[in-house]
């Protein structure tokens, strides 16, 4: 440094850090698993903490990352009579089902013109690895309706690359509208008990019209069938976030 | 040969089924809810004060929410079929339960109907209601042999005190 003068250069302290609270924010979108949850009825709660405890114990060993019906996953089984004594399955999550260590979820795919559908449980010591390859949610929690739709919403090539993700930011969701195949499909699924938003229905107006003769509106009134877990998740992901960190 | 019993087994079922059908049993309800709001105590059948008491509890927990909350209206909306008792609600019920947690309503048993049936009925009232008390708190009467021996132990320490 060259000194003018003959005197010391001046002492410039450095920038101030810019210090950007991740922590925080993080803590405010966690996920919770859905099988954590447990359902409304007469069991002791000591039964779900013990699964929990359990559950907690096989999340530390294997990853299971956080994905929602719609997503497409590849799952790494063991198999005791394949060659490298495990098999891989890639399909598009159809429905979540379960609570506790049976939760499971359903991953279909169409292999060679025909709709497979395999059901996981997330917990079982077979399973050797969950990726998840496309992010996206869909406009429904259940997309069972895909057995009944054409083929080609339900094929996912099997040596499909991972699509990166974009930021830790909001999963996006698919507003795709799914056309099917003529009826008779396997459930009623114009019916409003179903509640689908993501079919594109090619029916005729009186068609729609007298679906809608099964709709319940005083159902959603009823306000005891209601189960507010706000209370329950909030203990459930203090116990997570503590056991995790362990 | 009969492998399985047909019996009357309703595990783990939590609604009673009263009326014709279900939307008659959530209009029934319905009814007695809007009566509970005009009227703060009624006398129904026991099994209908039973089912009503949940839906009361938790409309007075929307509708603690506020009156700005779509839901609340909606909810209100729905549950009271005499429009002025929304405003009711909202302005008079919801303050006055305000500090209380949960448990809004008391249901006691009454003697069994006159007519033909002999029904189980029940009397279901909001508390802190204008009414006069339906259960008058007695205290214990004073000429049990425990009072007067209480009462003793109190004169005597008195007449030690004051000597």
């Amino acid at each position: 440094r060259v000194s003018s003068d003959g005197k010391p250069p001046k002492f410039q302290p450095p920038p101030k850090p810019v210090i950007i609270d991740r922590k925080t924010q993080k803590e405010e979108r966690r996920f919770l698993s859905p099988e954590f949850i447990p359902p409304r009825g007469r069991t002791a709660p000591l039964k779900y903490y013990i699964e929990r405890k359990d559950m907690i114990q096989r999340r530390k060993v294997l990853n299971i990352p956080e994905f929602y019906v719609g997503h497409v996953l590849a799952v790494t089984t063991a198999d005791p009579f394949a060659s490298d004594k495990s098999k891989r399955f890639v399909g598009i999550c159809i429905q979540r089902g379960g609570k506790g260590l049976g939760a499971t979820f359903v991953l279909r795919n169409v292999i060679e013109e025909q709709g497979v559908e395999i059901c996981y449980e997330l917990y079982s010591p077979r399973i050797q690895a969950i990726e998840v390859l496309k992010l996206e949610k869909r406009l429904d929690e259940n997309l069972t309706y895909l057995r009944d739709a054409l083929p080609e919403y339900s094929t996912f090539d099997v040596n499909m690359r991972p699509v990166p993700r974009m930021a830790h930011e909001e999963i996006p969701v698919n507003k795709l509208q799914v056309r099917m195949k003529p009826k008779p499909w396997s459930k009623r699924w114009e019916r409003p008990k179903y509640n689908i938003k993501g079919i594109k229905f090619e029916l005729p107006e009186h068609k729609m019209k007298a679906a809608q003769k099964w709709s319940q509106p005083w159902l959603e009134f009823d306000m005891l069938r209601e189960y507010d877990t706000s209370k329950i998740e909030a203990k459930i992901r203090k116990e997570l976030s503590e056991e995790l960190e362990k | 040969m009969r492998l399985s019993v047909a019996a009357a087994i309703s595990h783990g079922r939590v609604y009673r089924r009263l009326g014709l059908s279900p939307r008659s049993r959530l209009d029934l309800l319905r009814n007695l809810v809007t009566a509970l709001v005009r009227h703060e105590r009624i006398e129904t059948p026991w099994a209908r004060a039973d089912e009503m008491r949940g839906y009361a509890e938790r409309l007075i927990d929307y509708a603690k929410r506020g009156d700005k909350d779509e839901r609340a209206m909606r909810m209100a909306d729905f549950w009271l079929t005499e429009k002025d008792l929304i405003h009711k609600l909202f302005k008079v019920l919801a303050p006055r339960f305000q500090p209380h947690p949960g448990s809004y309503t008391r249901m006691l048993q009454i003697p069994n109907r006159d007519g033909l049936d002999r029904a189980k009925m029940a009397v279901i009232e909001l508390k802190g209601n204008a009414l006069p008390p339906l259960v008058r708190p007695r205290r214990d009467s004073d000429k049990t042999l425990l009072n007067q021996l209480l009462k003793g132990y109190r004169q005597d320490a008195q007449r030690a005190a004051a000597a």
